[in-house]
């Protein structure tokens, strides 16, 4: 059966530490802008934690969620693209074909998740930064659009590799930069085909629920709500 | 050092240098033959040690063949070589276990950084002037050694001093004895974030000198006081695996968190139940806790063994220290605190942890002995989900490396600054530097700079110019971490012994040099007793020679031989034991100290004219300042302000309101010893009376990313100190705040705006 890749994100682990963020620049060529062009609103970030304060001092407290492509079944990022850069792969993946982009952006309006980032200036990187970069992900240029892809290079390697040893992929043997990295073990990543998967059992937990669940994506990120521990239960 | 470095003489030309602009003053490049036999396109993983904090992850490092411009045998030239590629936790390391903080993962920048200093480097210009020649490594270690010699002579009134970043394993032990041939020299381990009073305070209820480790992942009930330690503090990425397990890993069991602090921290974010007890009242609130269980007799205060008794009037059950008593003060409702003590009382194992801003007040040991108290009167101490103490390695006692007595403190490099100035009790004629910058992270009132530009001769370690590098006479460049041997004993994060080793993840870029091999060059060279103390030639056989011993020892390696050790220490990254919990010494070392009271903490400033407390905290992103010149550390927001390269103001929206202030405004944040502007974020985490300002940014100088940005808080703060230790009192200052004019926030969010999340339907 073919892989259908998820991700779930237990938000009563998440403790809002940025590792994650830091992994995926690192794992995925990510270019940093500068301080102009931050303020602009033109960083890069694939994944990103959002954080929502409740309440007023002093009953306050600020919840964290990471944010990165939801990889949807139903993308409105897809039909948009008049040059079919933004498609669905054979696994499900919302993929980003680099060199069909021509920059018109529209799949960036039509992202209810506002997960996609475009590049405004071609990437440079201060010498010898650029010995940091991973030669298993191809480096983007001006006028392409960049966002999240479930780090599908290391998917692909995984995936190789146990063709080659003539077994199956083991639960959990893919690990997406963020995952990896995720001190808490927030993320999870593995296959929803798979009901034994740790994702799909997380998947079917009663604090299982999906972002905008209205507009109709079917993502395939899933949150776990975070839970509280009140008086003396 | 003796690399075999053959020189090919392929001379690229044209097309190929689209590689120029690298700095090299000829047109031509050379290529060297490859120095290893690495496949294009596989990655290998290499152990290594996160330098990036001191709680010592094991990290596995992905190094992949690629084309570097380098400097071999001091010529300019482009190699292939393997390139390290991304940081990871080491699986099998028991503090990582196989995760990273997003410092961590940063450490590549380190070794990437294009303001590393590639060579040696002599100063040309006026002493802090930032010029500087290149010289050769002979031409430098002669300099450093026409300084040392005559200090090295017994009977020298004069001597050096020693400033570096806490140093442990190997390296702490190789520093102490080079400085041992040195008559009455100084090594000044400095740490702005000075965890010295809750070492001190754990030695004096527990008997260890050290940082706790907190078994989170069983505890079913936490409560920190001031801690961020799922963000900063201590051992954070084994804290943060804790954690998470204590949420989400038992079923029908989920641990309840409880902070204790004046303004929300990334840690207090995830809290089930955020406490605003007003700052330095922390040790108070913890004695009303136990005043509570000992009161409704919930645990006896013999339970406390000897961390109760340091507490004046433990044994009568804290009577001055009642809820109703203590609430004006610590501004925490008498009903909460009551409530807090039964619940921790009933859903043992119930664990207190305190650090951070709470210690960093002049009554700040108290309030680390109170909650110790409090910890041993839940029965926490050496028991699972509780408090537990890393086993120290089994290596001869003062060899280890782990005395924690020297560990980084922030009032030696006042002492020391005060030596400088008064020549008392000897003139310090040479000071060595490596990495440490007290510059930038000293209170003005401390006069380290003067110090320091009163010191005769500078030599400097590091790999970059800061505010205290650029004051160096010569500069002999370390290596980066992964270009480096590294060693470690981590103090925390485990409750196994560990001592972490790896040979260098890769070649040195640059012409550079580790530090421990230099001081083994510079100790042979002076002869005598140093050369006796470090016979060894390289670091490398120093490490295989003081680490044999581990073979005898129970642990990760299986095999006696020697030979076959050293192998497989090094594949691993390390030797560990299996896990063992060290129980309360008792009665500790405290038969000699007195029991204390509770004291208010000293602020410095008059409330009148300084009506805010002041806090400056440890970035997540440049923790004390030391990743500012790292591009990702910039540009990661952080987490709850989402600000990105830049500084600002904390101030609580009420508070703003009533001073006319509003986001993004510029205001002067003033206190009586220095002033900083910076742009006002509203944060509504803040408490009312209090203004912060993450530490981190205000680099004068540090590269081109950090030169010139944002402010530095640590700038207006008092000398003051927490009199036990001498550690800085850096939650201890008063300010003012004035608007000035209008600033720019640069923040990734644009409001507060919220997902709606709906639950799957099914
Ligand atoms: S989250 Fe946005 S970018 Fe990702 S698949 Fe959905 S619409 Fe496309
Ligand atoms: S690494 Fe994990 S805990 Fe940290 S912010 Fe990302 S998801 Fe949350
Ligand atoms: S906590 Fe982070 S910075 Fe510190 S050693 Fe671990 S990975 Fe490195």
């Amino acid at each position: 059966m073919a892989h259908r890749w998820g991700m779930a994100i237990d938000l009563d682990r998440c403790t809002g530490c940025e590792a994650c963020v830091a992994a995926c620049h690192a794992e995925n060529n990510i270019a940093t802008v500068n301080a102009d062009q931050a303020a602009k609103g033109r960083t890069m970030h694939w994944i990103h934690v959002e954080r929502y304060w409740e309440g007023e001092f002093p009953n306050i407290r600020a919840r964290f969620q990471p944010v990165l492509c939801q990889q949807c079944d139903a993308a409105p990022c897809e039909p948009v693209c008049p040059t079919y850069a933004s498609y669905h792969n054979p696994e499900g993946l919302n993929a980003q074909v680099y060199n069909r982009c021509i920059g018109t952006r529209y799949c960036a309006n039509a992202c209810p998740y506002s997960v996609r980032y475009f590049n405004w200036f071609n990437p440079a990187w201060d010498k010898p930064l650029q010995l940091q970069l991973n030669p298993d992900v191809s480096v983007r240029e001006v006028g392409v659009m960049e966002k999240c892809t479930f780090c599908n290079q290391r998917i692909l390697a995984a995936e190789i590799k146990a063709k080659a040893e003539n077994r199956e992929l083991q639960d959990g043997e893919v690990k997406p930069a963020c995952v990896q990295s995720c001190p808490p073990t927030a993320m999870v990543f593995g296959d929803l085909n798979d009901a034994n998967s740790q994702v799909s059992r997380m998947a079917g937990s009663v604090r299982a629920t999906i972002l905008l669940e209205e507009v109709g994506t079917l993502p395939k990120v899933i949150y776990l709500e975070r839970e509280s521990s009140h008086g003396n239960e | 050092m003796e690399r075999r470095t053959f020189l090919n003489f392929t001379i690229l030309s044209g097309a190929a240098l689209a590689l120029e602009g690298c700095g090299n003053p000829g047109t031509q490049l050379v290529r060297f033959i490859p120095e290893e036999d690495l496949v294009p396109g596989v990655a290998v993983l290499k152990p290594s040690v996160c330098a990036m904090c001191s709680a010592g992850c094991g990290i596995q490092v992905r190094v992949m063949e690629g084309e570097a411009e380098v400097v071999r045998n001091g010529q300019f030239g482009i190699v292939k070589m393997g390139l390290a590629k991304k940081l990871a936790g080491n699986p099998e390391h028991p503090v990582s276990r196989g995760k990273l903080c997003a410092r961590g993962e940063a450490g590549l920048q380190v070794a990437y950084n294009p303001d590393r200093i590639q060579h040696p480097l002599k100063r040309s210009g006026q002493r802090g002037s930032g010029k500087f020649t290149q010289v050769s490594w002979d031409e430098a270690i002669e300099e450093l050694l026409t300084h040392l010699r005559p200090l090295a002579s017994a009977h020298e009134s004069k001597s050096i001093a020693f400033l570096t970043r806490p140093q442990r394993g190997q390296r702490a032990v190789l520093i102490e004895r080079f400085l041992s041939g040195f008559d009455g020299a100084a090594w000044v381990r400095f740490e702005f974030f000075d965890d010295g009073v809750l070492r001190k305070a754990n030695q004096l209820s527990f008997g260890y000198e050290q940082l706790p480790t907190v078994d989170l992942g069983h505890s079913g009930y936490v409560t920190s006081f001031g801690a961020d330690f799922l963000g900063t503090w201590n051992s954070p990425v084994a804290q943060s695996a804790g954690y998470g397990k204590m949420r989400q890993n038992r079923s029908g069991v989920r641990g309840k968190f409880v902070q204790v602090e004046s303004r929300v921290s990334q840690t207090g974010a995830n809290a089930d139940e955020w406490v605003a007890a007003h700052p330095g009242t922390e040790g108070l609130l913890a004695l009303g806790i136990a005043h509570v269980i000992l009161k409704e007799k919930l645990a006896h205060a013999e339970t406390a063994g000897a961390a109760g008794a340091l507490i004046e009037g433990w044994r009568e059950g804290l009577p001055a220290s009642s809820p109703e008593a203590i609430a004006w003060k610590t501004g925490v409702p008498p009903e909460t605190i009551t409530r807090l003590a039964r619940e921790m009382a009933a859903r043992s194992p119930a664990v207190a942890i305190v650090g951070g801003a709470p210690l960093a007040q002049t009554n700040g040991l108290f309030t680390a002995l109170a909650v110790n108290a409090l910890n041993a009167l839940l029965g926490s101490v050496g028991k699972p989900g509780g408090l537990e103490f890393t086993p120290e390695a089994p290596l001869p006692a003062a060899k280890a490396g782990r005395d924690n007595s020297g560990e980084g403190k922030s009032g030696s490099v006042r002492a020391l600054a005060q030596q400088i100035l008064s020549g008392q009790p000897r003139p310090v004629e040479a000071l060595l530097l490596h990495e440490a910058n007290p510059v930038f992270a000293t209170p003005l009132g401390w006069r380290v700079k003067e110090a320091l530009e009163k010191v005769p001769f500078i030599a400097s370690f590091g790999s970059f110019l800061d505010e205290t590098s650029r004051l160096a006479d010569l500069i002999l460049p370390d290596h980066s971490f992964l270009e480096s041997w590294v060693d470690d004993v981590p103090e925390s994060g485990t409750t196994q012994s560990v001592v972490s080793v790896a040979p260098p993840a890769m070649r040195p870029l640059y012409d550079t040099r580790s530090l421990p091999d230099v001081l083994l060059d510079l100790g042979h060279r002076l002869g005598g007793h140093i050369s006796e103390v470090l016979p060894w030639k390289s670091y490398e056989e120093m490490l295989q020679a003081t680490l044999a011993p581990l073979a005898h020892h129970d642990g990760s390696i299986k095999t006696k031989d020697g030979g076959e050790f050293w192998n497989k220490i090094q594949e691993q990254g390390g030797w560990w034991s299996a896990e063992a919990t060290a129980a309360p010494k008792a009665k500790a070392a405290a038969s000699h100290f007195n029991a204390m009271k509770y004291q208010e903490a000293e602020f410095a400033g008059s409330a009148g004219e300084y009506p805010f407390y002041f806090l400056p905290y440890a970035s997540q992103l440049f923790y004390d300042g030391r990743h500012a010149n790292l591009p990702w550390m910039q540009e990661i927001p952080e987490v709850l302000s989402t600000g990105m390269w830049g500084t600002w103001v904390e101030i609580n929206p009420r508070a703003a309101a009533t001073l006319q202030i509003e986001q993004g405004d510029l205001v002067e944040v003033a206190s009586p010893h220095g002033k900083v502007r910076a742009p006002v974020l509203l944060s509504p985490g803040i408490a009312p009376d209090l203004i912060a300002i993450p530490v981190g940014q205000g680099h004068e100088e540090y590269g081109r990313y950090a030169s010139g940005r944002g402010a530095n808080p640590i700038k207006v703060l008092a000398p003051q100190v927490e009199p036990t230790t001498g550690a800085l009192a850096w939650a201890g200052t008063r300010v003012s705040i004035t608007k000035v004019g209008k600033g720019e926030l640069i923040l990734l969010s644009g409001g507060p705006t919220q997902w709606s999340q709906e639950k799957i339907a099914r």
